[in-house]
């Protein structure tokens, strides 16, 4: 029960507070993050693309060979990688945030191209020996390889590996040779890992197309080239019509060779163009494209790998190897260090490393992510330093694990909503959401009379405190609302409507019994507020339990309607409940037309004079 | 006296709700049969999220419905007949296909009817979709639980948790029926708006029982009235507040049903309302006729109430007989035992006038407010 000074509160404070709340948060609205947007812009929530059109694909990560789910840690790492993937491909801002323990979800809204599954295929980590480098871009004017410079030209840290030669070497250790290297048969570059999903096309339909494409003049000067051509052959010009798709059929010869195929495009091939594991391969480097030996060692041959500071100081990324692979990996350092190995395979003078031993790439899916010269034979621990930050350090590192990780990604929800049915469902979820919200006035007026109107303007309030909240949590948090959120909005004014109905039941029985308005008010007050907090916990409970747990559009909705519930708390607090003190204290409060209460009074005392 | 209306504006509508509480276990009985008999019949007519497939939305002005599904059928589709739903697009459901193919799909049939790239919408799924979403329904539904009763328990006692998360379950399980029953499509939409009741049904629940503690606070020390009389008492007196609020909170709810049914036909809108109407709707009656009665018959099982339930209708039965004078411990509703709202009789209205749906003798009431005649 309520100590009578509860009663005594003074309105003006409370609706001063509300008035500063809403002021503030306008402000927010008008002036916090909003540099460089337009008047108009800075009052747009942010849509959901179901409202605005766009793409959305959810990836479910499989469980692990070790039938265990990944862990939050690799979850995170996989979105980083798929971030990667997502814009490589130029699809630009595109939200990619891990949702629940094993989904990733893409999205992107407006126009553009369309995701295909393969964004979910497990990262192919490769060790593969530098064997020759040449310039990526096709309007080059030097195409003379820079040899040694070639690690410290990229923009990324130049990496040379002062190794612990601790690890047994077996220097000269057999490699596989592999199959002819320089000959120009079209063996194909992409190998049965690259096997085309269903719905793409079959690699060699791709490379007939390419050689319909550039025509059989061009495809025989291609063919012809030992060396990578300087841009001087004109012949070779049709090459530069082929899509990201096509280039990834090309045998690789012709991908390094071929000044016309640029490393934008490389960058952009196929997932899984260059995993097969047997087969040479291009890959860039930034804009240097090198010609890379087959695969030696692999991504599961990687143990783990971390950021670290090593006694000098400098930050570097340590390398781990399983038994096995630490055995794969001395025997590719020791081929690197020594230059040994068949002829065939050797790195040419120019592209030896600084100390004059070969490069080691380390390339993720279709790019080079580092490619360190190697400083000896290493074995099962070793570490790749360079002039790292603690950020490069760390996304190396999370490269290696991620690429160590055989986690694989089916896409078990796919939307593609276009603009005119995203609107749409804008416009049916704001017209249901007017609908809803006329049919509660309209029943508020009619049940409370004149008190119907407080309702109609907490409603407005709630309504002005839910769109500024939806605009600065859109801005600060990137809460988009969806069709769903708008359904949660819609429920919840229920919710408001149900509040002011309890506090409104409660003051009717202190009237009824025999309590005068003005002490009425706080002593209802006093116990409506208690089933009114009871109530919209429960309420709140409910949404954040199916925030926490739930998928898809599912969050979108809990998070309206705790929201929601949420500032219906405030308004009661700051508006219904001054605004009904206040109004107590006026006389038109117990005429029976203005507040539809009178009518209890007035029957009690019908049935006194009866 | 004046209609049922005022009487239930006025909170005495005088219903023996808890009286007649074995009528309506019953009924609850009954429907959970049903309903479960149905489940075990008919099941449920699943969405395609739970059986994987594909779903294709084109813009009417492509051309005629046939024309869109021969557009289909000839890129190697196996559809079925498309549909025509709210805002002049088609919708066209497809057997399941992968990412690439529904885009190819997608493309083709843009191509095919001259529409810009992105016109036709497209939406697939597999059934681990479906799953997904089911379990972490599930998952949310029993951490739910947890959640609430504990804080049933601490807010309120342990037989009112129970009676409040009873009262949950059977909306669950009738909302489930009616579904099962009726052939309605059920979608992730379906289980979240299903997930969305549990607050409503509590929401409604929470106020009846705040009110019976309210009432029965310290009701052991006076003897004028049960504990079931006083809960009924607190039914009726919170009566219109939950038909209001029941109401109240479908009133937006029918909104966005007519704008998702009636306009769009199809989607996410239909799918949430129309499971939170049914829901709802339950939620508001179970919390009248449900769960009150099951917290007094828990409440009947505790030594203190069941004693002091005796003492109350055992005095009541002595002023009857005279032996007692009614004035002498405060009682103010002498003649109250035909009409009582405990555990046996019904209310048949004697000549006694006081209802079971009195108010309390509250200290701080005018004499007689109310109650004259």
């Amino acid at each position: 029960m309520a100590p009578p000074s509860d009663g005594q509160m003074r309105p003006g404070r409370q609706l001063a507070v509300l008035s500063g709340l809403l002021v503030l948060l306008y402000v927010m609205v008008m002036f916090v993050g909003t540099s460089g947007m337009g008047w108009a812009e800075r009052f747009a929530p942010r849509l959901g693309l179901d409202l605005v059109g766009g793409q959305r694909l959810t990836l479910e990560a499989q469980p692990l060979p070790n039938g265990q789910p990944p862990n939050a840690k690799q979850m995170a790492e996989a979105r980083d990688i798929i971030h990667q993937r997502v814009d490589a491909r130029g699809v630009a801002e595109a939200e990619i945030v891990v949702e629940g323990d094993r989904n990733i979800v893409i999205s992107r809204a407006g126009k553009g191209q369309n995701l295909g599954a393969d964004i979910g295929e497990a990262a192919q980590l490769r060790f593969r020996k530098v064997l020759n480098v040449t310039d990526g871009n096709d309007t080059s004017a030097t195409p003379v390889p820079t040899p040694s410079a070639s690690a410290s030209a990229t923009p990324k840290p130049a990496t040379t590996p002062p190794a612990r030669p601790q690890a047994t070497s077996s220097p000269g250790a057999a490699a596989p040779a592999p199959a002819a290297p320089g000959t120009a048969s079209p063996a194909p570059a992409a190998p049965s890992a690259a096997a085309a999903r269903p719905g793409q096309k079959p690699m060699p339909e791709l490379l007939a197309d390419a050689k319909r494409k550039v025509g059989p003049a061009a495809w025989a000067a291609a063919e012809a080239l030992k060396t990578p051509d300087t841009g001087k052959n004109a012949a070779l010009k049709p090459f530069a019509s082929l899509t990201e798709e096509e280039v990834s059929a090309l045998p690789f010869m012709i991908q390094f060779n071929v000044p016309q195929v640029t490393c934008e495009k490389l960058d952009k091939r196929r997932q899984g163009s260059i995993s097969g594991e047997n087969v040479r391969a291009v890959a860039c480097e930034g804009s240097q494209k090198y010609l890379l030996d087959i695969a030696k060692v692999l991504g599961g041959d990687v143990a783990t790998a971390s950021p670290q500071v090593a006694q000098t100081g400098q930050r570097v990324v340590s390398l781990e190897f399983t038994d096995e692979g630490a055995d794969k990996w001395s025997k590719l350092t020791s081929e690197a260090y020594n230059n040994s190995g068949p002829e065939e395979t050797k790195c040419p003078q120019q592209v030896l490393g600084n100390d004059g031993h070969c490069l080691v790439a380390v390339v993720l899916d279709n790019k080079i992510i580092s490619a360190p010269e190697i400083q000896g034979v290493l074995g099962e621990q070793s570490q790749i330093d360079g002039n790292f930050t603690a950020e490069s350090a760390g996304e190396l590192a999370s490269q290696l694990r991620y690429g160590a990780l055989p986690v694989t990604f089916e896409v078990p929800d796919a939307q593609t909503i276009s603009a005119s049915l995203g609107s749409e469902h804008l416009k049916a979820g704001l017209l249901a959401a007017g609908i809803g919200m006329l049919l509660v006035i309209i029943y508020s007026f009619f049940y409370y009379r004149l008190l119907g109107g407080v309702i109609f303007l907490s409603l407005v309030l709630s309504g002005l405190l839910i769109f500024g909240a939806l605009v600065v949590l859109g801005r600060e948090i990137q809460f988009t609302l969806t069709l769903a959120g708008i359904a949660g909005f819609i429920v919840s004014l229920g919710v408001a409507a149900d509040s002011f109905v309890i506090y409104f039941e409660r003051l009717k029985d202190e009237i009824r019994d025999g309590r005068s308005p003005r002490s009425a008010v706080p002593r209802a007050w006093a116990r409506a507020r208690r089933t009114i907090i009871s109530a919209n916990a429960i309420t709140i409970m409910a949404a954040v339990v199916l925030y926490l747990v739930s998928v898809g559009t599912v969050k979108g909705f809990a998070f309206a309607l705790g929201l929601a519930t949420v500032l219906d708390l405030v308004v009661v607090f700051l508006f219904r409940h001054p605004i009904m003190t206040m109004f107590a204290r006026t006389k038109a409060f117990l005429s029976p037309r203005v507040s539809g209460l009178g009518r209890v009074l007035q029957r009690d005392d019908a049935v006194k004079e009866a | 006296m004046s209609g049922i209306a005022t009487r239930l504006y006025k909170g005495d509508a005088g219903l023996n709700i808890v009286g007649r509480r074995n009528l309506w276990f019953g009924i609850a009985g009954g429907a959970i049969l049903v309903a479960i008999l149905s489940f075990v019949l008919s099941g449920f007519h699943l969405g395609i999220e739970f059986a994987g497939g594909n779903q294709f939305t084109v813009p009417a002005r492509a051309g005629s419905i046939e024309q869109v599904e021969q557009a289909f059928k000839d890129n190697g589709a196996v559809t079925t007949t498309p549909q025509k739903v709210g805002g002049d697009v088609y919708q066209v459901k497809t057997a399941a296909l992968s990412v690439d193919e529904a885009n190819q799909l997608q493309r083709q049939i843009e191509a095919k009817f001259g529409l810009a790239s992105d016109e036709v919408s497209t939406s697939a799924v597999s059934p681990a979709w479906g799953e997904q979403v089911t379990e972490s329904a599930v998952l949310g539904l029993v951490i739910f639980i947890a959640v609430v009763a504990v804080y049933l328990v601490l807010r309120f006692e342990w037989r009112m948790a129970v009676a409040a998360i009873a009262s949950l379950v059977l909306d669950l399980i009738l909302t489930a029926g009616v579904y099962s029953m009726t052939g309605f499509e059920v979608t992730p939409s379906t289980v979240i708006g299903f997930l969305t009741i549990l607050g409503f049904a509590l929401y409604d629940v929470v106020v009846v029982f705040d009110k019976i503690q309210e009432n029965t606070r310290g009701i052991t020390a006076s003897g004028t009235q049960t504990y079931a009389e006083a809960a009924n008492l607190a039914v009726n007196q919170t009566l219109m507040r939950s038909i209001n609020t029941g109401l109240v909170a479908l009133l937006p709810v029918g909104g966005l049903l007519f704008i998702g049914a009636g306009l769009m036909k199809a989607g996410t809108l239909k799918d949430l309302s129309l499971v939170l109407f049914v829901g709802m709707a339950f939620a508001v009656i179970s919390s009248i006729f449900f769960a009150t009665p099951i917290l007094v018959a828990l409440k009947a099982q505790e030594p203190r109430i069941k004693a002091h339930a005796q003492r109350v209708l055992s005095r009541r039965a002595a002023i009857a007989r005279g032996e007692e004078v009614p004035g002498s411990r405060r009682a103010r509703t002498p003649a109250k035992t035909a009409a009582s709202a405990a555990t046996e009789a019904p209310a048949g209205p004697p000549a006694a006038p006081p209802k079971p749906g009195t108010r309390p003798a509250s200290k701080n009431r005018r004499p007689g407010g109310g109650k004259r005649r």
